[in-house]
């Protein structure tokens, strides 16, 4: 993983165990408004990300670069060899792909017929088919883009396909990186807080925007088991529900996200009470947050797990959204740990949740994650601890 | 996979008279010089016209197209909604880039972005049936549609009914400048054959969509599976994936009835197909279909309407036809698609 809390896993624990934000002052992104909002980089020029990947190409734009370099680490982590001919499949997702190097040269394009080859980098697939040919991936690729929600709809269907036996183990996940064009999108709708976000905060003004790549390798049983393996977490509980109320709005009653959060439930057989911690989408904004919480009172009632929402260390990172959660989930049941909602002081007055607010080890076994998008897309994950032996 | 999706209801809209009841090839058109541009429906008859007029292009198109699939599935929900598009609603990322680009991120209005995210046309399709199920996005290129496909009959394998599947894409005169100003565009400016000499390819647009069941009704055909092929290196790579796909099907290519080719009428993109053809003509009728929908992200959504028809009309139209193998009865069709020389895939249909 890459994002604004550091340039790996190790480093991003780190941030999150100090309760660090990897939110502040805009470096990288070229806008008129750079003075004006704080965004979640990754501290680290284009150039900078090619000597990461060791890999020099001028062709890559950055979202490729950020995809690579997570990706990298995931395969690397996992200690799975891509030659042992095993089928492996690569399931990305994305919402900007090539803008933001398209948006640097459309009025050329357009006007002057100059750059034309840039048209080339700018669809969704490209930064998927860069990280396949970079880990040598061949024998499933696609790409998902379902607005926030992209890299949780990435990790349910590489479960899926494992589970249909399409294939043996699959590496899952989103990249974003920022773009004018997703900035000045989120600004006309007037959802940016210009300052750190306050997660279910009753003056919550609005989300950071972030960028990240985030990955994860999901392996079937018999993969792990041929070659001696160990997992991390199990995928217990996965579903996918519309919430079907706006294109941009999520429902005041959460329908959406409350069927989402059952149908997870169900699936894993769990009982509400066995969930330990839910890791929010929590955006910020007064919107999400209100219908979130609805959606956790319908389902968890008078008894809402501990939880929080961590976009306020590496921003809202769209697409990798929920790739940054499942390593940051993984990471909390490893570590039977639960990073803290930052920025929190005031209870929203309808509901009165409270997130964690410090730093807090507690012995966590099922982790639930949620991640909710433009045009109604809820999706929320179940993790398990593998625990040795 | 065991099951097969029955293909209970499809809307089509393409640069040729697609949406005309019972269309089948009896007139064509050519594309506008080196672009085919989709011939698009009187909305009205299938949109409100409150929520027609803030609609972009491609949303249009696709809600239309879904239209038309779910009235002749007879249905008035489905189980789940998944849509394939390579670009998104480009028309409306585009509006919203220049804008960006011509006032310096000032004077912005958010319409277009909210209407350019790619799952745009999937969730105003489900708002409109009011559809809470399963509803994905797929954006992989060549394969953005194929996937539809094979989720969808993952989905059906794991118990669900009725899938709403849809290939969607639209393509802005600026777009297609760039392609033409970098000589990537097929100027033989017809809807004749590629016969493998042309460079370039024949970019087109359109929008189609199914209803996948998990029960026969009125279908007369069913998708019995897809298998996907990411960048060969030799076109034996490709006929080997065609026959251990069929393998899986127990079928071999010699039984195959028709092969639907994917030429795009670029020689370079099209060679390890080209090479295919020879071999698959002595048994099978061979045919193709980009010539009259034109080259596009989820052009195979287009080859699957066709197949569809055929099998329907038990008779291969003259004007998409390769090779003069006639077969009594259409059984089994094989589609085989290229996109730009990267991602292949086999999409195998079966009468029913």
């Amino acid at each position: 993983m890459i994002s604004a809390i550091g340039n790996n896993v190790s480093e991003a624990y780190v941030n999150l165990s100090n309760a660090k934000t990897g939110i502040g002052k805009v470096n990288y992104l070229n806008t008129r408004y750079k003075d004006e909002f704080v965004l979640g980089e990754v501290k680290l020029s284009n150039e900078q990300l090619m000597d990461l990947i060791s890999y020099h190409s001028p062709a890559l734009n950055r979202t490729s670069l950020l995809g690579i370099a997570a990706a990298n680490e995931a395969v690397k982590h996992s200690g799975i060899d891509l030659k042992d001919g095993l089928r492996t499949g690569l399931i990305s997702s994305t919402t900007v792909g090539g803008m933001c190097k398209t948006e640097l040269f459309y009025g050329e394009m357009v006007n002057e017929g100059k750059h034309l080859e840039v048209l080339d980098s700018h669809d969704a697939g490209e930064s998927t088919e860069e990280i396949a040919d970079h880990l040598g991936i061949k024998d499933f690729v696609t790409t998902i883009s379902t607005a926030c929600s992209s890299a949780a709809n990435a990790i349910m269907l590489g479960s899926r396909m494992i589970k249909h036996g399409m294939l043996d183990r699959v590496i899952v996940g989103g990249v974003d990186s920022l773009s004018k064009f997703t900035f000045n999108g989120f600004n006309t709708l007037m959802i940016l807080d210009k300052e750190w976000c306050k997660p279910f905060d009753e003056n919550r003004k609005g989300l950071n925007l972030g960028e990240a790549g985030a990955y994860l390798v999901i392996e079937s049983e018999t993969s792990l088991k041929k070659r001696n393996g160990k997992a991390l977490a199990k995928v217990v509980g996965y579903a996918n529900s519309n919430d079907a109320y706006h294109q941009t709005a999520s429902s005041p009653d959460g329908i959406g996200a409350t069927t989402a959060i059952q149908q997870a439930l169900k699936m894993s057989g769990l009982a509400p009470s066995q969930i330990d911690y839910i890791n929010m989408h929590g955006t910020g904004t007064p919107n999400n947050d209100q219908s979130e919480s609805k959606a956790t009172i319908n389902v968890f009632g008078n008894n809402v797990p501990k939880f929080s929402s961590t976009k306020a260390y590496t921003g809202h990172t769209l697409a990798a959204a929920a790739g940054v959660e499942a390593v940051i989930s993984v990471l909390s049941l490893q570590h039977n740990k639960i990073f803290p909602n930052l920025n929190f002081t005031t209870p929203i007055n309808e509901f009165g949740l409270v997130p964690v607010t410090k730093v807090t080890d507690q012995n966590l076994n099922h982790v639930l994650s949620n991640s909710f998008g433009f045009g109604g897309n809820c999706s929320s994950l179940i993790f398990r601890i593998v625990n040795e032996g | 996979m065991k099951v097969k999706g029955y293909i209970t209801g499809s809307g089509c809209i393409s640069p040729q008279n697609t949406t005309e009841k019972d269309y089948f090839f009896e007139n064509v058109n050519g594309p506008e010089v080196d672009f085919f541009k989709a011939i698009e429906p009187s909305y009205k008859e299938h949109i409100n016209s409150n929520l027609l007029r803030r609609m972009g292009r491609a949303i249009k198109m696709g809600v239309s197209a879904a239209r038309i699939a779910m009235t002749e599935a007879g249905i008035e929900n489905v189980d789940a909604i998944i849509s394939g598009t390579g670009l998104g609603c480009f028309e409306d990322t585009e509006k919203f880039l220049l804008a960006i680009i011509n006032n310096d991120e000032t004077l912005l209005t958010p319409t277009s972005f909210i209407q350019s995210t790619h799952n745009t046309v999937g969730s105003q399709v489900a708002l409109i049936m009011k559809c809470h199920g399963y509803n994905y996005t797929y954006a992989h290129r060549g394969f953005s549609f194929d996937t539809c496909v094979m989720d969808a009959l993952m989905n059906l394998e794991e118990g669900k009914n009725n899938i709403l599947i849809g290939g969607i894409e639209e393509h802005t005169p600026n777009y297609v400048e760039i392609f033409r100003k970098g000589k990537k565009l097929n100027d033989n400016n017809s809807n004749k054959y590629f016969e493998g000499k042309t460079s370039g390819i024949q970019l087109g647009e359109g929008t189609t969509f199914f209803v996948l069941s998990n029960e026969k009704k009125n279908a007369v055909a069913a998708i019995d599976g897809v298998a996907f092929l990411y960048k060969p290196q030799s076109a034996k790579e490709v006929a080997d994936k065609a026959n251990s796909f069929l393998k899986t099907h127990n079928i071999s290519l010699e039984n195959i009835d028709l092969v639907l080719f994917g030429f795009s009428g670029d020689k370079e993109f099209d060679k390890y197909l080209l090479e295919m053809l020879p071999s698959t003509s002595k048994n099978s009728a061979t045919a193709q279909f980009k010539h009259l929908s034109g080259e596009y992200y989820t052009a195979n959504a287009f080859a699957i309407w066709t197949a569809n028809k055929i099998i329907e009309n038990q008779k291969i139209p003259d004007v998409i036809r390769i090779n003069s193998v006639s077969k009594s009865n259409i059984n089994l069709i094989l589609i085989v698609n290229g996109f730009q020389g990267i991602n292949y895939s086999f999409t195998l249909i079966t009468k029913c």
